[in-house]
């Protein structure tokens, strides 16, 4: 039953990214500057050749026919060349991809560790002294902004404490093997993952804490109890399974926010993934390459929502996919 | 000025180690880690304007000019055998043909031998329609290049000029295209292939770019010392600077004017590191002037078109106040838009002077309003006041400018716009190309030649709908000083060159063209293993990678 319902939520999503990539490619278009502008004292260079390029790269056409074409490369595989280095979009995205997908898968793993075990405890403890403390760390989680987290982070365990390096994802000194390069690698991830992960965690465990406690005044859990069986039966299974459903959409939901918290990150802390990209090409204007990374973005939204609602359907059969 | 110099390089040779110290063979080895702050898209000059793509260029790591051009704004051979000249029958009688003699034994860093077809070749990709490479102007006076023998070079230029020393700061090597038709998307855009000392390997966007040691270097053997460089791509400038001081780079490209006195502080509390500076005037920061409303030249600017305002903006400004509160003293003060090269040209600045510009204004019929602001004829001189974005440093003293002219009854609105938005072009609606602009202040002018930074503004500079195309700054319109441009541009005489740019600074002076504010001082700084390091007048620290070594 899932399967047909998977395919009509597929159908539905092309009219929806139409719309998100005509509304992408003209935002783009509306922010004043263009990509043929640049720096100071830069180099004098003919206006003819700044002509032949606008011609090359096919800014000289109408906006309509910009976007067909731009439209028609993008469903043939052809997502068009970067302005600023000549290659292929798609290669230029394919390059920095798994980066920041490894940045946001562990981003988010860390935020569900963390955030499950906390909320539940913090659910089943209400008003300890956990719970206060908790609550408190999760509003000023949730308070902190990115960039001031990455660079206070940046300033005690690079600059004052020596602990951790802070750039890049391997030693640029040294080449290390086995253990040793894992480590290094280790090392470099632990502040752009405690980065992203921040926010995500603060936010999830006051989802799961209040998700857990509305479950637990229920009459089947009271039941559960009376009927001897343990604690931990009773919270994980009985209870857990229940409170459980709201998460999953939240957290679902996390991911392609995750994935443009990235921008921030990987800026501060120069990791070469989607996210310095699209900083550096917004910079530059470099249409092809912003468009690219956007269309990734919706496509991002429109499947963790699917996979949101496909669990969901899983874990509760009162919900049906008709 | 030669002074001030000699004293540096005194000092520098008694503060950092002396290295001679070190015995050659020690000197090997080693690869330094250098931060790069603005990416480039690619590091051939030639596709990418980008301030990184220096370092695949002009700074002559991998890439090497035919001619190098020292501080006194004369050329020395590099790739060339000599300098074309009419003695030596360089240069014919009339001018309009040079002959480019190359050095005998230079190979590119793959082994294959630099010829003159290799210059052919470049000049024929600059010709092609369907390259995009972008073209310095210089070459628009280039009728036709041809090959005389393995080693000679005819040009024929469309009217004599004194700038074809400037031609052929990169070569192409013909041997690695299969036509003229290069766009930015062939390899040799990215990485090019040189002469130099360092070969580009590897090119990881956004994370690092690797350099080998050339083993053939033509030049010398036994150079460079480095086996390679890393170029580490760290977008945050202070992420890069801290990191440099805690030892992890061993320089950075590039520190600024404003980064200088954090850098000292560091040196003086005992980072491991060396800092320099420079005492000559390089980029000037300047405050253009729209001359002409709503980018039309024929209507002048309801405000600055008036010189009296213009006086007054000039005798308004604290220059020296910015240099002392903002700049921590690294700057200098220029008065000629003519500072440095061959035809330098001395003008004193305006003193600072207050009463003056009010004075000024009085006489001219600007009379203060309610608020203090002038008022003429119903005009109020009110003007907005941008320059780019998210520069700390300038967003200080463009209020210490704001403060300044207040006090003389100018108001001036800063309102601050990212780079493209300021440099676009006609048809994107760039504020200098289309005029839409009062006041906008940005660095400019340290050339070897000034031609191509006068011509920016005559006349033919101002776009229009017709004439979408061209480099303006300030839609300054004046046939007089167009003339002494045209004069200046198409005589080899130096005499008489040195003649008119002195006429035509005089008269940008005299006009207040634009105003100058400060020469920013240069700077550098490298990590103390980074060793055999030394200032360029003209590119810095960069052009002596070669003999760069990391202590033993």
């Amino acid at each position: 039953m899932v399967g047909p319902y998977v395919v009509r939520r597929m159908l539905q999503a092309i009219p929806l990214l139409f719309g998100i990539s005509i509304i992408i490619f003209l935002m783009l278009q509306m922010a004043p500057g263009g990509p043929l502008a640049s720096g100071e004292a830069q180099a004098a260079i003919t206006p003819e050749k700044i002509e032949r390029l606008r011609a090359h790269y096919g800014l000289d056409d109408p906006l309509p026919i910009q976007y067909l074409n731009w439209l028609g490369g993008l469903v043939t595989g052809d997502w068009g060349v970067s302005y600023d280095t000549g290659q292929p979009v798609l290669q230029v995205i394919t390059e920095r991809l798994p980066t920041t997908l490894a940045l946001t898968g562990l981003a988010f793993a860390v935020s569900l560790l963390i955030a499950i075990p906390v909320g539940i405890l913090a659910a089943t403890r209400q008003y300890s002294v956990f719970d206060y403390a908790s609550t408190g760390l999760s509003f000023a989680g949730i308070a902190t902004p990115s960039f001031w987290f990455g660079l206070m982070l940046l300033y005690l365990f690079s600059f004052q404490w020596d602990l951790l390096p802070s750039a890049g994802l391997t030693d640029l000194r040294e080449d290390h093997v086995g253990f040793a390069a894992v480590w290094d690698r280790t090392t470099h991830l632990i502040m752009p993952v405690a980065v992203l992960a921040l926010i995500a965690t603060a936010n999830l465990a006051r989802y799961v804490r209040a998700s857990m406690l509305e479950v637990l005044g229920q009459d089947y859990v009271r039941t559960a109890r009376g009927s001897g069986l343990p604690e931990r039966t009773v919270i994980l299974q009985h209870a857990g399974k229940n409170a459980s459903v709201p998460v999953v959409t939240i957290a679902m939901l996390m991911v392609p926010e995750l994935f443009l918290g990235a921008v921030i990150t990987e800026t501060i802390f120069s990791i070469p993934g989607m996210g310095a990209l699209f900083v550096h090409s917004a910079e530059l204007r470099d249409y092809p390459v912003l468009l690219g990374i956007l269309v990734i973005a919706a496509v991002l939204v429109v499947i963790t929502n699917l996979v949101a609602d496909v669990i969901y359907g899983l874990l509760d059969p009162r919900i049906s996919y008709e | 000025m030669a002074v001030a110099l000699v004293l540096l390089l005194a000092a520098c040779a008694g503060g950092a180690q002396a290295p001679s110290e070190v015995p050659e063979s020690e000197k090997y080895g080693g690869t330094a880690v250098v931060a790069m702050v603005q990416e480039a898209g690619g590091m051939n000059e030639l596709f990418h304007d980008q301030s990184g793509a220096f370092l695949g260029g002009e700074a002559g790591w991998v890439v090497e000019p035919l001619f190098l051009a020292l501080p006194d704004g004369t050329y020395e051979p590099r790739l060339a055998a000599e300098i074309p000249t009419v003695d030596n029958g360089g240069v014919s009688r009339g001018g309009r043909t040079v002959t480019y003699r190359l050095r005998e034994g230079i190979t590119w860093s793959d082994g294959k031998p630099f010829t003159a077809e290799d210059l052919v070749f470049t000049f024929d990709v600059f010709r092609d329609p369907d390259s995009t490479a972008l073209v310095p102007v210089d070459y628009e006076l280039v009728e036709s290049v041809t090959a005389r023998d393995q080693l000679t070079v005819e040009v024929q230029l469309k009217e004599a000029s004194p700038t074809y020393l400037e031609l052929w700061k990169h070569v192409m090597p013909a041997h690695e295209f299969e036509s003229t038709a290069v766009t930015a998307e062939h390899p040799q855009a990215r990485l090019p292939l040189g002469t130099g000392p360092f070969v580009f390997t590897d090119f990881k966007a956004g994370d690092e770019i690797a350099l080998e040691r050339n083993p053939d270097y033509w030049r010398d053997p036994d150079l460079p010392y480095l086996d390679g460089i890393t170029l580490k791509i760290v977008p945050e400038l202070e992420v890069a600077t801290t990191s440099f001081l805690e030892g992890q780079y061993d320089t950075v490209f590039f520190f600024t004017t404003g980064d200088l006195p954090q850098l000292e502080a560091a040196e003086e509390s005992g980072a491991p590191i060396v800092v320099e500076t420079q005492e000559t005037d390089s980029w000037v920061e300047w405050l253009f002037l729209n001359h002409s409303a709503s980018g039309d030249p024929s209507v002048p600017h309801p405000v600055l078109g008036d010189a009296a305002i213009r006086e007054a903006i000039d005798f308004g400004i604290d220059r020296q106040g910015i240099i002392d509160t903002v700049l921590g003293g690294f700057g200098t003060l220029v008065g000629s838009p003519i500072y440095s090269g061959a035809f330098d040209v001395d003008i004193p600045p305006a003193t600072y002077d207050p009463d003056h510009a009010r004075q000024v204004l009085d006489e001219a019929g600007w009379e203060p309003g309610s608020d203090g602001i002038r008022v003429k004829d119903g005009v109020r001189a009110s003007l907005m006041f941008q320059t780019v974005s998210g520069d700390h440093t300038r967003e200080l003293y463009q209020q210490i400018i704001q403060q300044n002219l207040e006090e003389v009854g100018i108001e001036m609105n800063i309102e601050n716009v990212p780079s493209n938005i300021i440099f676009g072009g006609y048809e994107e609606g760039g504020l200098l190309a289309t005029g839409s602009y009062d006041t906008m202040m940005s660095r400019d002018g340290n050339y070897v030649d000034p031609a191509s930074w006068m011509a920016s503004f005559t006349c033919d500079s101002i776009p229009n709908e017709q004439q979408t195309v061209g480099e303006t700054y300030g839609h300054y319109c004046n046939p007089e000083f167009d003339e002494l441009a045209q004069q200046a541009a198409s005589t080899l005489d130096q005499q008489e060159r040195t003649e008119l740019y002195s006429q035509m600074a005089q008269m940008f002076h005299d006009e207040r063209v634009a105003i100058p504010i400060y020469s920013s001082t240069w700077g550098w700084a490298w990590n103390l293993q980074l060793q055999g390091v030394s200032p360029d007048y003209w590119s810095g620290v960069w052009p002596s990678v070669a003999e760069w070594y990391l202590a033993p």
